[in-house]
């Protein structure tokens, strides 16, 4: 449904996105994930047709986005980020005017105009300036005209971006019926929203992707980690552990009340390892408490890749 | 054609919902009346008395202050056109939606072109009507200056309309459109003073000079209303490819 293949815009001489290769299924819904200036916001709005790329094609449900081709906009509903409105407005008017520029009749217009009322909560707010609303309900007017004329591939930047708790748990409900008869691409900070409404992630870095597939997939293609908890071990344990056979990195994550040690490992084949931390605490006279294995969270692939590996062990330290 | 009515009307009752517009079509309004019959036209060589001490039963001092009126109330009707959609980001918005750059630009100019002409016609009718009767008012002469006055709007909205696509604020857009208007309006001045080669060019840069001629003489010349329609023309080409440009950047 959607289709970016090699595509690149640069901004002067900043590469802002290079060489982007990604798509989205029909049906689907897309986190579009990646640390500001990424690149995501300049390929959402290559995609919604309002920049246009120095390289590489782009197309929604078969048809190339061109400059001059306005029907892959007809077919995309459009939320940039910050949710650009013409605060003076009343709801109901910009709506109305939304439908205008849109090409619905008389009789479509109002249709629509009820239903995305009703989908986005807007019921009583519709008469108030889009300016006097409060930060949330602007964002649902935002939703409620990328949806009007009922688009089958929705463009969401940052839906939830600046919305208190309620209002964000609100728009992801909205955004998780959504996916169910649209195709979405929805780009956010919030890791947890994405694998709340997100099937699959597309992680960006310096214009580049860097991941793209399910959460799943993404953090089993990481190195696991295996916690080990053990008693009865000296200060030396930390060193000894990472000395074990194909551990890449060790790190203490802490010492409880009753004095066991935790300690976390990376490693590629966490089976062979766990054999070996067995062996290795059997010889020391250690207890072992604790050992399993544990897939890495999204957010820690998002880190390692969009990080540079010093980063991401500053960020992972206790 | 749709689009190019719907961004008309949005156009339109945002720019009637807005203060700023309000109170320049006021002091345009005010400023014009005051001017007719108290200061006349005292500038250059087309100097009219005002109406209390000339007592003519014509417009010709209204008209001459229109291009000068106008110099104010253009970039005060244009410059959020462009730049406060810019600023707020509606731009992006609009543009995603199924409309080309030409449509929005065209609705955009016609809203500013049709309140300039609500509104010289709302200063205009009740003078007219005041005159007509005092003394023998040539209508004809009053519906050629307002069709002059009509066609030197759309050349000074055109012009509004570039400041604000090109400037980032609306404040600068102001100053931009306003400081060109006011430059050809003061090279109008100098046609006859000037050499002969550099007359000639004064000539075709001014726009009130194709339009001054119309008032004095009554009769809407083809060639002045050519002159008008080309510089909308050009007005909105470059507006388009303003707004296109910063599409590709």
């Amino acid at each position: 449904m959607i289709r970016v293949e090699a595509l690149e815009k640069r901004y002067g001489e900043l590469r802002a996105v290079d060489g982007v290769t990604f798509s989205v299924e029909r049906g689907e819904v897309v986190g579009f994930l990646g640390p500001n200036g990424a690149g995501k916001s300049t390929t959402m709005r290559c995609l919604a047709g309002y920049l246009f790329p120095d390289a590489g094609t782009l197309a929604i449900g078969g048809r190339a986005v061109h400059p001059e081709d306005l029907e892959t906009r007809r077919a995309v509903g459009y939320l940039p980020e910050s949710t650009p409105l013409y605060r003076r407005m009343r709801v109901e008017l910009y709506l109305d005017f939304v439908g205008r520029i849109r090409g619905l009749g008389r009789s479509e217009r109002r249709a629509a105009i009820a239903r995305v009322i009703g989908d986005c909560g807007l019921e009583g707010r519709a008469r108030q300036r889009i300016g006097t609303l409060s930060k949330g309900y602007r964002q649902r007017v935002g939703l409620a005209q990328a949806l009007l004329s009922d688009p089958d591939v929705l463009i969401l930047d940052e839906p939830t971006g600046g919305l208190d708790p309620a209002e964000v748990t609100r728009m992801r409900e909205l955004v998780r019926d959504l996916g169910e008869r649209k195709t979405i691409l929805l780009s956010t900070h919030v890791l947890s929203e994405v694998q709340e409404t997100c099937r699959r992630v597309v992680i960006l870095a310096g214009g580049k992707v860097v991941a793209d597939g399910t959460p799943l997939d993404l953090a089993a293609g990481e190195r696991a980690e295996l916690r080990v908890t053990i008693e009865d071990a000296g200060d030396d344990a930390v060193t000894e552990l990472g000395r074990v056979e194909g551990v890449a990195a060790a790190r203490r994550t802490g010492v409880d009340d009753a004095g066991r040690r935790g300690v976390a490992l990376e490693v590629d084949d966490r089976h062979a390892c766990a054999r070996r931390v067995g062996e290795l605490a059997r010889a020391k006279g250690w207890t072992l408490v604790e050992l399993r294995h544990e897939l890495p969270s999204l957010e820690q692939v998002f880190l390692r890749r969009t990080q540079p590996a010093a980063a991401v062990a500053e960020e992972e330290r206790p | 054609m749709s689009r190019v009515h719907a961004i008309f009307r949005r156009e339109l009752g945002g720019t009637l919902d807005s203060p700023v517009a309000l109170v320049a079509a006021m002091l345009f309004v005010v400023g014009l009346h005051a001017g007719f019959f108290f200061l006349g036209f005292p500038v250059g060589d087309r100097r009219a008395p005002g109406f209390w001490e000339g007592r003519t039963a014509s417009l010709q001092a209204f008209f001459s202050w229109l291009p000068l009126f106008f110099a104010l109330l253009a970039p005060a009707l244009t410059m959020g056109a462009w730049a406060a959609e810019r600023r707020s980001g509606t731009e992006e918005l609009l543009l995603t939606h199924p409309v080309r750059p030409g449509e929005a630009v065209l609705g955009k100019f016609l809203a500013a072109w049709t309140l300039a002409v609500a509104l010289v016609l709302l200063a205009a009718l009740p003078l007219a009507l005041v005159v007509d009767r005092l003394g023998p008012l040539d209508w004809g002469a009053v519906a050629s200056g307002v069709a002059g006055a009509a066609l030197l709007a759309g050349g000074c909205i055109a012009i509004g309309l570039c400041a604000s696509a090109l400037a980032q604020e609306e404040l600068v857009a102001f100053l931009l459109s306003a400081g060109l208007l006011v430059l050809l309006w003061s090279l109008s001045l100098f046609v006859r003073a000037l050499p002969p080669g550099l007359a000639e060019a004064a000539w075709y840069a001014s726009p009130p000079v194709h339009y001054l001629d119309t008032v004095t003489r009554g009769v809407l010349d083809g060639r002045d209303a050519l002159y008008h329609g080309l510089l909308v023309l050009l007005g909105l080409y470059l507006n388009i490819a303003v707004v296109e440009g910063r599409r590709w950047r």
